[in-house]
């Protein structure tokens, strides 16, 4: 099932939570500017 | 339609659809699967002796609902195959204590409410894509009131009525009261040339049929006053400018501007347009009797699963993408398929015709020589590299590599399945697989190339073939402007790009990095880009370790037809390449430098394996 | 740079092409000329008005004759465009056609910065460059037959698929033609009259 992470736009520096589905690759693209280099921050997501 | 049914070389498939295919240009395997009817297609002579005894009324979908038909029913008169059909959500039926009527009354013994979907295979060389368009439902444009007035219809709803074939048998008739109207409405570009509601592109087809649905009712009824209102009319093609000339003559008042809002008289039902006529500058209100949206194209909404098939991408409009806009119109980007009629854009039917014909010849010119040359990118594995264990196996979205992790046998590359993206190649820990013509080596010198001087002010960018290098070509046909820092390097996918390139990039002083590549949706080759994003969420944990900004990666997805998307992203990285400082990448160097000089941790092993190859 | 030369010595032409004001009007391609031909390996370096055109396409096929060229490197337009038309030429003239690599200095270069007239020419001799080292490491390759099936598969049954299932079994070809729906005919059978002849659809 879908979880909750934290993401961080390497373009915008924009930081935000979105589902995350460990199980399947999605394309992310940053909700500020667009920028698909999405990168999930990992220690805040192994908390969930 | 008819020629189509009883061609010795045309099998039909109706009621079906492609559920699956493998194989490339030449030797397509597609797995279709065949939707249970419920009636012998071959038996049935559609007598409609069942008709008469169905108990089911359903609203008519061929009629769009403007009237009824049984459960089990035709399409319409000239159906071809010349079959009934069972619909079996609103057939009762499948328990023959409910129902059975029409099993009972069919002499031929044609119906069998047992019948199940099945799976034909079928091995060709060439596609056709003519899947066709969706029509605009206007329901969202409320100020036109199509679903609070039953006189507000669209011209799709307006051809059943005017058909003699149709629910009214061509009696043009409203649907309040049934009495014909006297003043008619038609309101242009429902659906269409609009950024905020419907589609933004002209619809192509929407004006002539107007044109020709006003001569239609003044062939018929010479007294009806009409009224088209419109924001311009595009009659370009050979022959209509006539049309539209004769309608005119025959007084068919043709007023620039479209309703702000259509209102009901609730004693008439009558219609009242708001307008502001553009050639006047008039406020103005028409009454009319029955009001036609002349409601745009778009594409179908089932299309996606076609894309994901054969590979096939999506312009921004939403239609397939060709080949090439100008030179290969109806080409499709996988080799082998081909586009007709409005799958690739809104067409009329002489459009649809001519280029369904060219498709047919394009497709000949592949399946008349009887043999074709594949290109000879495909990959190749060394055996005496290859440990076997068959990672290659399992990133190939081809299944073009067979391996046994099990036995540890040198893998082997299927070579006319492989298509070439080099997934497995940067996939490869022990670097056993080239890829032909996109070598290490060569990219490798690419990179040097462009930070052999002033590498400060360069970007190294990875572009894959398909999408984001033609989107570069895109933004260059449209004279995007953008600053001239990044340097492209060609491979066929972004799954090509190995970790070792961005590296090796930071490690001869790249400032910034970008590796791009096709959308999810889009990819070339299956899923291989998948791979990419993998291998790069694996370099930003690794750059981020060894103390590098993992934003001096980047990376982007972008389509053959977002030029605009390319320009900004060259735009966005120019900014972040700035930012760079020599220092940081001075400290890179000898950060990745005193790395590469440490011992691998992967040596090669020397492993047993049985060997097959004979040696010399 | 990596001498990798596969054990001949390598013999590369570089063809920069002016694509008439298109590339010239923004990139010195004469400057670009010179610099690819003080690259190593380069034994010639040329610039035409029109590199695709019949007598651009000649002087490669002359000069890989004359100077015994084993590389060609063709510093034009997109790959995606002409390509194929550069491959076929060298071949013409003997050479395998993966001995072509090609530079884009319209789409990638001169199009796209108009206004940077020597920024752009610095960017199409990295370019050049670019290709020129990696043309040094291209190999021959051979290129797979495969048979082609003689049939083919038309998927939707409006006007559009019906007709292009008729040119093809008309041609010869066996055509299966899928249709979602229960009959053929699509959009078009539910049209009365069609414009412009104002006939029947069906």
């Amino acid at each position: 099932m879908a979880e909750e992470a934290k993401f961080k736009c390497l373009r915008c520096n924009h930081e935000y939570t979105d589902s995350y589905d460990p199980d399947k690759i999605e394309e992310r693209s940053c909700p500020k500017c667009g920028s698909n280099s999405v990168r999930r921050l990992k220690e805040e997501a192994s908390k969930g | 339609m008819t020629d189509v049914g009883r061609h010795p070389r045309i099998e039909l498939l109706t009621y079906s659809e492609v559920a699956a295919t493998t194989g490339f240009v030449g030797n397509f395997n597609v797995t279709v699967r065949r939707r249970a009817r419920y009636v012998d297609e071959k038996e049935c002579t559609a007598c409609g002796d069942c008709l008469e005894v169905c108990p089911v009324v359903v609203p008519d979908k061929f009629n769009i609902g403007l009237s009824t038909r049984k459960a089990i029913y035709q399409p319409f008169p000239q159906a071809v195959p010349s079959a009934f059909v069972i619909d079996m959500e609103a057939c009762l039926g499948h328990n023959p204590i409910a129902c059975g009527k029409c099993l009972e009354k069919c002499e031929k013994e044609c119906i069998d409410y047992d019948m199940t979907d099945r799976e034909v295979t079928l091995n060709v060389g060439t596609v056709i894509v003519a899947t066709g368009m969706d029509v605009y439902d206007p329901t969202e444009q409320d100020e036109y009131g199509y679903t609070r007035y039953e006189n507000v219809i669209t011209s799709l709803e307006f051809e059943r009525l005017i058909n003699s074939g149709g629910p009214t048998e061509g009696h043009l008739v409203r649907p309040t009261d049934r009495r014909q109207p006297e003043r008619v409405a038609f309101i242009q570009c429902v659906g269409s040339r609009s950024q905020q509601r419907g589609k933004p592109y002209c619809s192509n087809v929407c004006c002539m049929n107007t044109v020709k649905d006003s001569l239609l009712i003044k062939d018929h009824w010479p007294e009806t006053d009409i009224k088209v209102f419109y924001m311009d009319i595009r009659a370009f093609g050979k022959g209509f400018e006539d049309l539209y000339q004769r309608s005119k003559a025959l007084g068919v008042q043709y007023i620039r501007g479209l309703p702000g809002e259509v209102e009901e008289d609730p004693a008439t039902k009558d219609l009242i347009l708001s307008v502001e006529d553009t050639t006047s500058g008039q406020l103005e209100q028409h009454r009319a009797d029955m009001v036609i949206l002349s409601v745009g194209v778009e594409p179908r909404r089932d299309m996606e699963s076609l894309k994901g098939l054969f590979t096939l991408s999506a312009t921004s409009d939403g239609f397939f993408m060709e080949a090439h806009p100008k030179l290969l119109p109806v080409d499709a980007p996988t080799r082998g398929v081909f586009f007709a009629g409005c799958s690739e854009a809104p067409k009329d039917i002489k459009d649809s015709v001519t280029q369904a014909s060219a498709a047919a010849a394009r497709a000949n010119i592949l399946m008349s020589q009887g043999r074709i040359s594949v290109e000879a990118i495909t990959s190749v594995i060394d055996p005496e590299i290859c440990t076997g264990c068959a990672i290659c196996a399992n990133v190939c979205p081809y299944h073009a590599i067979i391996a046994d992790k099990e036995k540890r046998t040198p893998a082997v590359v299927i070579e006319a399945s492989c298509a070439g993206c080099g997934t497995c190649a940067a996939e490869c820990p022990f670097g056993a697989i080239t890829m032909r013509h996109f070598e290490d080596a060569q990219i490798i010198a690419q990179i040097d190339a462009i930070l052999e001087e002033d590498p400060m002010e360069k970007i190294v960018v990875f572009a894959c073939n398909w999408c984001s290098y033609a989107g570069g070509d895109f933004a260059g046909i449209s004279r995007l402007q953008y600053p001239p820092n990044a340097r492209l390097i060609r491979t066929m996918c972004s799954g090509r790009v190995d970790q070792e390139f961005v590296l090796h990039a930071f490690r001869k002083g790249a400032p910034l990095v970008l590796v791009s590549g096709c959308h999810f949706a889009d990819c070339h080759y299956i899923d291989a880009n998948r791979w990419t994003q993998r291998r790069v969420e694996k370099l930003w944990d690794k750059l981020e370790r060894e103390g590098i900004r993992p934003e001096r990666l980047q990376l982007e997805w972008i389509s053959a037809a977002e030029g605009q998307k390319f320009a900004k992203v060259m735009r966005e990285i120019e900014e972040l390449r700035k930012a760079v400082t020599p220092e940081e990448v001075e400290e890179t160097k000898r950060i990745l430098t005193e790395k590469a000089k440490k011992p691998k941790k992967k040596p090669k092993k020397a492993k047993k394996e049985p060997v097959e190859v004979a040696k010399t | 740079m990596d001498d990798g030369n596969h054990g001949e010595e390598l013999r590369i032409g570089v063809y920069v092409c002016d694509c008439g004001r298109n590339i010239a009007g923004t990139v010195d391609c004469g400057v670009v000329t010179e610099f690819a031909q003080g690259l190593p390996h380069v034994v010639i370096a040329s610039n035409d008005k029109y590199t695709c055109s019949e007598p651009g396409q000649e002087v490669i096929k002359q000069h890989i004759r004359e100077h015994n060229l084993n590389r060609v490197v063709v510093a034009s337009c997109s790959p995606r465009m002409h390509e194929p038309t550069f491959r076929a030429a060298i071949q013409q003239a003997g050479l395998n056609p993966y001995l072509l690599e090609m530079a884009n200095l319209r789409e990638h270069c001169s199009w796209v910065h108009i206004n940077e007239p020597e920024a752009a020419t610095r960017k199409a001799m990295d370019l050049v460059k670019m290709a020129v080292w990696r043309a040094a490491l291209l190999r021959e390759q051979k290129e797979l037959e495969v048979p082609v099936e003689r049939k083919a598969l038309v998927i939707g049954g409006g006007i559009a698929g019906i007709q292009a299932s008729l040119d093809l079994a008309n041609a010869g070809y066996q055509v299966y033609l899928v249709e979602k729906e229960p009959s053929i005919g699509g959009i078009m059978a539910q049209i009365d009259k069609t414009y412009p002849t104002m006939d029947c659809s069906i």
